[in-house]
């Protein structure tokens, strides 16, 4: 699943033929994006995905916005010197340009919060990933019992 | 003086024989006598549990919390998926997965019971005081530690090793949270 988005300044200016702003500034693609099942009492949720930046500009990626949510945060399950594992919240994740950033169990995630109901193992439900400097990349999410 | 080293040897050796557990199912699973123990919390129904009332089982025992969002559900997935791969082989009858919560105030018996079902594991949900869940954590050599997070969210900084007790209770072997299935299930298999 890939999907693109572009700085809103560059659709502008590539609108009016300008070339002030690079043409490729900040172009995403997302690939491997899907939801862990879990049983519909479930409080939370986790998201999975790789994002990859194509842009020439620094995107951060702060968070999403899903209609089923009250809340989206992005968290880093770490392990410590002691063994024990932590999550750190985290309040943004830079992504460099040519670079890209690898969310999977055990690690990053996108956790989901408050949730108005679980989707269903099958299911495929909108998620919107926002960004401090990005306009919002939206796909969708499978829900799987285990990653694809 | 040799004689008696040597027949002394041979004594020794006999003894780390039978301690070894000769036929005694999982012989190649040490038992792990620092860790474990008999103990007592509540159950998803709100009853009191005590592990030992499990005799004669080989149980599965874990710790974790609902409100985790990755590593949680993903143990929970892979006992649940070791035991139904244990019951399409006809073997999961003695076996019982139990999970203990770290988070007694969010973990209710009744959000236990509403939870763990989902995983068609017939899974057991322990939960009980802060004070009792620190005491069997402490006898399985578990850490935790509640965390504040934002939005009057909270967290936990916990290991997260799955625990493998023989029909006795008695601890034989400990697996990360990205365990091999079929090892597990080999080695519950040892076991039976």
């Amino acid at each position: 699943m890939m999907f693109k988005a572009f700085f809103k300044p560059v659709a502008l200016a590539a609108l009016l033929g300008l070339s002030a702003t690079p043409a490729a500034a900040g172009d995403l693609e997302i690939s491997d994006a899907w939801l862990r099942a879990v049983p519909p009492v479930s409080p939370t949720m986790a998201g999975y995905f790789e994002l990859r930046n194509r842009g020439d500009r620094v995107v951060k990626l702060e968070g999403a916005d899903v209609d089923f949510a009250g809340g989206a945060m992005l968290h880093d399950s770490r392990t410590g010197e002691d063994g024990q594992r932590r999550m750190v919240h985290l309040d943004s994740v830079r992504i460099d340009p040519g670079d890209r950033v690898r969310f999977a169990p055990g690690g990053k995630h996108l956790m989901l919060m408050k949730l108005s109901q679980v989707p269903r193992a099958g299911e495929s439900v909108e998620v919107c990933l926002t960004f401090a400097n990005h306009d919002d990349l939206c796909t969708d999410f499978p829900v799987r019992h285990s990653a694809p | 003086m040799k004689t008696k080293i040597r027949i002394g040897l041979a004594l020794l050796l006999a003894a780390l024989t039978l301690a070894g557990c000769g036929d005694e199912p999982g012989s190649d699973l040490p038992v792990n006598t620092r860790l474990g123990g008999d103990f007592t919390l509540t159950d998803h129904n709100g009853e009191p549990f005590r592990l030992s009332s499990l005799e004669d089982r080989v149980v599965i025992l874990f710790f974790g919390y609902t409100h985790c969002p990755d590593i949680c559900p993903a143990v929970l997935a892979r006992v649940a998926q070791a035991y139904r791969n244990l019951d399409e082989q006809g073997d999961a009858g003695p076996v019982q997965p139990v999970f203990i919560t770290f988070d007694p105030e969010r973990d209710t018996p009744a959000h236990l019971r509403e939870y763990l079902p989902w995983f068609k594991a017939d899974i057991i949900g322990l939960t009980g005081s802060v004070a009792e869940i620190e005491a069997v954590a402490e006898q399985y050599g578990v850490v935790f530690l509640k965390t504040d997070g934002q939005d009057e969210a909270y967290d936990f900084t916990h290991s997260d090793y799955i625990y493998l007790l023989d029909r006795q209770g008695r601890v034989r072997k400990l697996y990360p949270a990205d365990f091999d299935i079929d090892e597990v299930v080999h080695d519950v298999q040892s076991l039976l």
